[in-house]
């Protein structure tokens, strides 16, 4: 599996879900375990440009594919990705928890085409939660962000 | 400027971005189910399917034979741990492996320690029990339910507070109202999931866990375990959502030390999402009876509020909101009464703004009724009811800036152009209401010690064992050392969420950012100090300055005369390379005890109705706008507007965003959340996030939050009032009133859901 560029090589148990293998086994800890039953979305990776909730999918379905999380959106100079420079500018988090997986699904919700207007925003990031209810400046960072991605 | 970054008005700081904000947004901030643990064991935990009884039998065979499965922690593993305490930093008395006795549903029967995760959750799925069973009570109206006064059982509710003689006053009231109300169950739910990691190394223990109070717990949990505190340390660096949920401490944390200890290394439990509902606290349901009599003019000239309360068997926990409300308006005369009703249940806790979300949505919606009663619009109703004195303790208010975010909310909402009359207002096929209510919080603040150290080249640790929930803690404590020292935000450093730092009172009533930036102004103002004695000193840069004033800006020693120094070369006068000073920071009023309580993990409140010279309160006014399909009845909330006063605003971004979450908050007390209770069996039936409805993204539109300047010098030094908890106080009583408005039809039981409205 490849996730953000880097191979990994690593053997599981079948049973290991794509959540717990990155979190437990390669140590990538951005992604988060909110929920465990894919109702919440702050476990978002995209695997081959898409979102997906990885604590529904095992980690052996993903061997050979490109897995992204939030540990790998940052440039190689560690400049930030236009979303992310976008949830800071507009404050779109307090405690945090949700937020990679917020980023995750907003950058998935973008390349789908699914941001053209704040209602469709709205209605495609409603698989994320944020319980600290950040909701109307997630909506101004997906704007913000979409502009910016756009112009890149 | 974009919306999340309101410019300041008067008495206001600036909106800085969070300082930690890129830790956060990269996946870097490690909350305490990520940091990482060399040769970690992994715990799930299993848990009863019966709520009253006693187990006769536990299977645990099965289980142990489970291949990577160490070890299993159950019922008679606890020998020389003493059972939990209820109270402040207990969530509950109930030790779930001391005894065979259960309690409530979902209680703790084991914990399987395995290899790994998955064997650990089989291991767990392969035990079962054998019960002897009892008919349990689930709630309020179940057979076996006890019902007795609230007053005296709990420190935090002494007494039920009354004035005058209401039964006169409203017997010959020209106007009066006599109604119910009542809210749901509800669970936090914050979306990280609750975990505890523990280590020994040797006969020292640390803890990660998500905590909102790491000092009383060190202390807890030493006492559980029969340790000195000393050899305890909790470690909670950032926390992922708590909204009271993280406060008390429950009965799993010991359970994992010991387990960690039996297999001679680290443990580590994260609780599924089911699990929490019943290992954790929650808000109980409530009901409310209040009737108010006022004369024709409006005038109020009695209210009674009687509140009910479920409780668990054991524990008294009380909220008793009687004391804001029975303190909100110019009442002629008072009466209260708070009961508990103890059924088989898990122990509550505190949940964000635990007495005045229910209290108040009761008060509040009564007094729409009552505006409506009266033929007298409800902003104009309240504000002939504003009081100049507390009707309890004809004690003045601190600081009260109602009327005033009432006239601003009004305005910039657009109240003027309500029609009064029900169902007038519609556009197209949706029914539009619109409504208002008051939020109410008390302003407190507790005993708080703080570290701050200044190195010569201008870079500031903050050090404080205080709790970043998401509350913005960690930025403002940083704004005010930038302040105070005279330096950019970007030198300073801060350090909290370890009971290793200074102790800090729980993260809890609102009381954080005027503790916590209280101690550590005054840690600055030490550091200031020694700097300007040896600054203006004989040997110093600015000697013979005299008794200039001195100030600290730009990485300078300034005069009021304009002449500067730099840091460095006060530092180098000084012959020194830093100044650290400790700074214990206690409120006016405080015990002589209270700064020793500090250190035992005991915050002593001041503030709210307590002090002698005045009540302390935070305000702010809520308008909102519903649009009810008029062939669905769906409910939809597109704008709502909040005005607030709080005193000293340290950071417009932060405070703009806690409120905005707080009236969200509020639209999910108002039209989703509540968890369903199975009668026959007390049990809850939504566990999950499916199921347990909370706002989502497209549930929500327009949030308009105005920060209407306060300047209240009598509250704390740092002249700040919390507000965490003010934002969802009240909202659910304006979008009750909202609904009323739109179709004539008075909800009273929350939440407010389509089958309420059809036909």
């Amino acid at each position: 599996m490849r996730i953000n560029g880097q191979v990994y090589n690593l053997g599981l148990d079948n049973r290991t879900s794509l959540l717990d293998a990155l979190r437990d086994h390669v140590g990538l800890t951005g992604t988060k375990k909110g929920c465990d039953h894919g109702q919440c979305g702050a476990c978002t990776v995209l695997i081959d440009g898409k979102r997906v909730l990885s604590c529904l999918s095992f980690a052996v379905m993903n061997e050979g594919r490109e897995v992204t999380t939030v540990e790998g959106l940052a440039s190689a100079d560690d400049s930030l990705h236009p979303m992310q420079q976008a949830f800071i500018d507009n404050d779109a988090f307090q405690c945090g928890y949700c937020t990679p997986g917020q980023i995750m699904s907003a950058i998935g919700c973008i390349s789908e085409g699914h941001a053209g207007s704040e209602d469709d925003i709205r209605e495609y990031m409603s698989g994320n939660l944020c319980r600290c209810a950040a909701y109307p400046n997630i909506v101004a960072a997906i704007l913000q962000a979409r502009d910016e991605m756009r112009r890149a | 400027m974009n919306q999340a970054a309101p410019a300041p008005k008067e008495n206001m700081g600036n909106p800085i971005p969070r300082v930690d904000a890129g830790l956060k947004v990269t996946g870097q901030a490690g909350y305490p189910a990520d940091l990482a643990v060399a040769n970690v064991a992994y715990g799930v935990l299993a848990t009863s399917n019966i709520a009253k009884g006693r187990i006769s039998a536990l299977r645990l065979d099965k289980a142990r034979a489970m291949p990577g499965v160490l070890d299993i922690v159950s019922v008679g593993d606890m020998d020389g741990v003493d059972k939990p305490k209820f109270g402040n930093t207990g969530a509950s008395s109930i030790g779930p492996l001391h005894d065979r006795t259960i309690f409530h549903d979902g209680q703790i029967i084991a914990l399987v320690v395995a290899e790994t995760f998955e064997a650990a959750e089989e291991g767990a799925m392969q035990i079962s029990a054998d019960y002897t069973q009892e008919t349990p009570s689930a709630s309020f109206d179940s057979a076996g339910a006890e019902m007795e006064p609230a007053a005296g059982k709990s420190p935090l509710f002494k007494e039920d507070v009354n004035a005058g003689d209401f039964e006169a006053a409203y017997s010959t009231a020209a106007v009066k109202i006599d109604q119910t109300y009542s809210t749901p169950t509800q669970h936090h739910n914050p979306i990280e999931l609750f975990s505890t990691t523990a280590m020994w190394q040797g006969d020292k223990l640390t803890i990660y866990e998500p905590s909102q109070n790491v000092t009383g717990w060190k202390i807890e949990l030493a006492r559980q375990l029969n340790i000195d505190p000393v050899n305890v340390r909790i470690v909670s660096p950032y926390i992922g959502g708590a909204f009271g949920s993280k406060g008390p401490m429950t009965a799993r944390t010991a359970i994992v030390a010991v387990a960690a200890r039996r297999v001679r290394r680290p443990v580590r439990c994260v609780v599924s999402r089911m699990q929490a509902f019943n290992t954790q606290t929650y808000r109980a349901e409530t009901r409310h009876r209040i009737r108010i009599g006022a004369g024709k003019d409006g005038r109020i000239t009695a209210f009674a509020h009687e509140g009910w309360e479920v409780t668990s068997r054991p524990d008294p926990y009380v909220v008793g909101g009687t004391s804001a409300t029975g303190r909100m308006y110019d009442y002629g005369s008072v009466l209260t009464r708070v009961s508990l009703v103890h059924a088989d249940r898990n122990t509550p806790g505190y949940m964000r703004s635990p007495p005045e979300t229910p209290y108040v949505y009761a008060l509040e919606n009564a007094m729409d009724e009552m505006a409506v009663a009266l033929g007298m619009d409800p902003v104009q109703f309240r504000r002939i009811n504003e009081p100049q004195k507390e009707p309890i303790g004809g004690k003045p208010f601190s600081s009260r800036s109602l009327i005033n975010c009432y006239d601003q909310a009004a305005e910039a909402f657009g109240w003027s152009t309500r029609d009064p009359a029900v169902g007038s207002m519609r556009d197209g096929d949706w029914l539009v209401g619109m409504g208002c209510a008051t939020a109410i919080y008390p302003t407190a603040a507790a005993p708080c010690a703080a570290r701050v150290r200044l190195t010569a080249d201008g870079q500031v640790r903050v050090q404080c064992g205080s709790h970043e929930i998401g509350t913005g803690v960690r930025t403002v404590a940083a704004q005010m050392a930038a302040e105070r020292l005279g330096v950019d935000i970007d030198k300073v450093a801060v350090e909290m969420g370890d009971s290793a730092l200074p102790p800090a009172p729980v993260s809890g009533g609102s009381i954080s950012t005027a503790s916590v930036c209280s101690a550590v102004l005054k840690a600055c103002e030490a550091v200031r100090e020694k700097l300007f004695v040896a600054a203006a000193g004989n040997d110093g840069p600015l000697a013979g300055s005299g008794n200039a004033k001195l100030d600290m800006t730009n990485e300078k020693v300034v005069t009021e005369t304009g002449k500067s120094a730099k840091l460095a070369d006060v530092f180098k006068a000084m012959q020194i390379g830093a100044i650290e000073e400790y700074a214990e920071f206690a409120p006016n009023g405080s015990s002589p005890e209270a700064l020793k309580k500090l250190y035992a993990g005991q915050a002593e409140f001041h503030g709210g109705d307590q002090d002698k010279d005045s009540v302390k309160y935070a305000f702010g006014a809520e308008f909102v706008e519903v649009r009810i399909n008029s062939y669905t009845r769906e409910i939809r909330v597109p704008r709502m507007v909040g005005a607030f006063a709080a005193g000293r605003i340290m950071n417009t971004r932060t405070a703009r965003s806690q409120l905005m979450g707080g009236m969200i908050w509020g639209i999910g007390q108002a039209l989703h959340e509540a968890t369903e209770i199975d009668q026959r069996h007390a049990r809850y039936v939504n566990r999950d996030l499916q199921d347990y409805l909370v706002p989502v993204n497209a549930d929500i539109k327009a949030v308009d939050v105005i920060l209407v300047p306060e300047v209240d010098h009598e509250v704390n030094p740092a002249g700040v009032k919390g507000l965490g908890e003010l934002g969802n106080v009240g909202t659910a009583a304006a979008v009750a009133s909202a609904v009323y408005h739109a179709t004539g039809r008075r909800i009273r039981d929350l939440p407010i859901r389509i089958d309420d409205l059809i036909t």
